[in-house]
């Protein structure tokens, strides 16, 4: 039998014999008193009803009293063992006249629920600050890292360690940045975003492609995606969560059409070279003919081949533009005598298609901040389109002077074709040609777009101004090397390497 | 890469002097000694021809073995040193060249002459062990050979 029919049985038969013994009583006062007194029946009934009355209250106060002590009890229990302020004592289950095996079968249950409450909020806490104790942190099959507050690491599971090559040990406690030297193909970095996530947000979540990491020694570099968690100020301290999606294999076999690019850049250079070294040889014997067309001749084959040397360059700079490889050295670098130089070696190829370059370098230029080759490349192309776009006009104009901002302008301007309006928020898109003289004039179209991601890794800004039918002006902005030097010491640099798209490198660790 | 026909790899290919019946020159001689480990053929002709009229000494190998036995034994002032090249790269030679435990006492300045584009990091490397680095596409032999002036 349940407790529960137990309990029901109980009641009942307390409330049948309660029900009896008032019913005897009536049968009794109201025989006694009419036998035995003289009382007429109205004040016998009258007497026997109110005593039934009185009996009927005591009975359902007692009826009721008696049936809630299971629940009464339960109640006391589960407000004893409750967490909140409330001081109940625990029901003593012996006074307990109904239901008490019920009371303390019950009781014993929900004491062993709480018991296993109270574990499990244990080990959920240990297991929370202890990440090297749980199962899942552990055994997760890709490389995980957690940070604190400070961006140390707190905890790395065994995959990471291995990933990168550093044992669990010798992880733990140091610095992110310290031990991880990413690098994001764009300015969107992890370090900034955790910063953006660390000012705005009490959650946030990112996600990277292509980082790339240099690891300490001989261990390979690796290429994977990025998926970040941030949780601030939780209790346990694991603010930053970090899984890495290793892709090395295939984006370095992407990395191997960079290779195939190199390999051609290769064989169009040797021949390039030889085609150089010949003319080379028959410009010099032929310096004693008097010849005009000949000689004539002669630079027109020279000018041609340094195009094609520049055009491979091109090339070449495209790719690894494309991929993240450009990598531009920042030195410090007299203007006027790069510019100077670069000028020097386009002249033959101006004055092959009958034109000048004529040019006006002010003299108080300070020293500017340049990768000597890359921005001679964008001298070279803004010169080569000026020829190209020339239309049968002789000059070209070079200038080159200081703003009013302290950035050092310079400017090609060509008389020729112009550029038509509709065409120009176009002209720094690669292969973008102008359509219209496509058939008239050769070219691929990248070389603007080189010039301008020089130019933006450089810190400058490139632009064009231009009217159909009177020529057009490129200008390009370089920043002086105190100004560069400055900014990158502020941002704990002490080479100035610069990626295409701006800073690469993660450099948060020195920027504190 | 076949060594070309007429030149064996392994004899020196020319010293070459261009002859005096040059108008405007030929320089004196410097007295110093390149030796150029390129095994294209035609480069290395005309780098002898102008470092020649310049007034050095060239001797040429298009062998990485061979190369690097020469460099080895007799002392140069120059190496032109390409990186591909049969038998041994360009980057082994380099590296055996500064090796203390290969190479005992190297006189001669290296300079890495080459068409083949690096990633940034291994060129870094390369330059970093070089006396100079030339892709050999950017200057005629002429201006190669006054490039070779600047390095003493």
């Amino acid at each position: 039998m349940d407790h529960f029919s137990q309990i029901a049985k109980q009641a009942r038969n307390r409330l049948f014999w309660s029900l009896a013994v008032q019913n005897l009583l009536l049968l009794i006062i109201v025989f006694g008193l009419l036998n035995f007194t003289p009382l007429p029946v109205e004040i016998v009934v009258g007497i026997a009803l109110t005593a039934g009355l009185l009996y009927a209250a005591g009975l359902a106060k007692a009826v009721t009293a008696y049936t809630l002590q299971p629940l009464k009890a339960i109640w006391e229990l589960i407000l004893h063992i409750s967490p909140g302020p409330t001081n109940v004592a625990s029901p003593d289950t012996n006074k307990l006249q109904l239901g008490r095996e019920l009371v303390v079968n019950l009781a014993g249950q929900i004491y062993q629920l709480t018991d296993i409450a109270n574990r499990t909020a244990v080990m959920t806490r240990q297991e929370g600050n202890d990440l090297g104790r749980n199962f899942v942190a552990n055994n997760l099959p890709v490389p995980f890292l957690v940070l604190d507050g400070e961006e140390n690491i707190i905890f790395a599971n065994p995959v990471l360690s291995q990933y990168i090559g550093i044992p669990v040990a010798e992880l733990i406690g140091k610095n992110v940045y310290m031990v991880m030297d990413m690098a994001f193909p764009s300015q969107d970095t992890f370090d900034t975003w955790l910063k953006n996530a660390k000012q705005k947000s009490a959650t946030a979540t990112g996600s990277w492609e292509r980082v790339r990491l240099n690891v300490r020694d001989n261990h390979p570099t690796r290429l994977f995606d990025l998926a970040t968690y941030y949780n601030r100020g939780n209790t346990e301290k694991n603010e930053t969560m970090m899984v890495l999606f290793d892709h090395t294999k295939q984006y370095s076999q992407d990395d191997q059409a960079v290779s195939f690019i190199a390999l051609s850049v290769h064989e169009l250079r040797t021949p390039l070279t030889l085609l150089r070294g010949y003319i080379e040889v028959f410009e010099e014997e032929l310096s004693t003919n008097n010849d005009p067309e000949l000689i004539n001749f002669m630079e027109k084959m020279s000018a041609t081949a340094q195009q094609l040397t520049a055009f491979v360059n091109n090339i070449l700079n495209v790719a690894r533009v494309d991929d993240d490889q450009m990598q531009l050295k920042l030195q410090e670098e007299s203007w006027p005598t790069v510019l100077e130089a670069a000028l020097a070696n386009l002249d033959l190829r101006a004055k092959v298609r009958g034109i000048t370059l004529e040019r006006t370098i002010a003299a108080d230029l300070p020293t500017i901040g340049a990768d000597r080759l890359s921005v001679t490349e964008v001298i070279n192309n803004l010169i080569d389109n000026a020829i190209k776009y020339s239309n049968g006009t002789t000059n070209i104009k070079v200038e080159s002077h200081l703003t009013k901002e302290g950035l050092v302008e310079t400017t090609v301007q060509d008389f020729g074709l112009g550029i038509s309006s509709s065409i120009m928020p176009n002209l720094f898109t690669k292969f973008y040609r102008d359509h219209r003289n496509r058939a008239q004039i050769g070219g691929t179209g990248l070389g603007l777009y080189l010039s301008k991601a020089i130019v933006t890794a450089h810190g400058g800004n490139m632009w064009v101004r231009s009217r159909e039918g009177s020529g057009s002006t490129f200008g390009f902005t370089l920043q002086p090397f105190d100004k560069l030097a400055e900014a990158a010491k502020a941002q704990g640099d002490d080479e100035m390497i610069r990626g295409a798209h701006g800073w690469i490198k993660n450099h948060s660790l020195y920027r504190r | 890469m076949e060594p070309v026909a007429q030149t064996p790899s392994n004899t020196p290919l020319s010293q070459t002097q261009m002859p005096a019946a040059q108008p405007q020159t030929p320089v004196a001689d410097t007295g110093r000694k390149v030796l150029c480990i390129e095994d294209e053929h035609f480069i290395a002709e005309l780098y002898a021809r102008a470092l020649g009229k310049a007034g050095y000494t060239v001797n040429i190998f298009s062998d990485g073995v061979k190369g690097l036995a020469e460099a080895q034994t007799n002392e140069y002032d120059i190496i032109l040193l390409d990186l591909m090249i049969p038998n041994l790269t360009g980057i082994e030679i380099l590296q055996a060249l500064r090796d203390p435990a290969k190479t005992v006492h190297l006189k001669a300045k290296i300079i890495i002459t080459t068409n083949l584009e690096q990633r940034e990091d291994v060129r870094a490397a390369i330059e970093k062990q070089a006396d100079g680095y030339l892709v050999k596409a950017e200057l005629t032999p002429r201006e190669l050979a006054t490039f070779v002036d600047t390095i003493k």
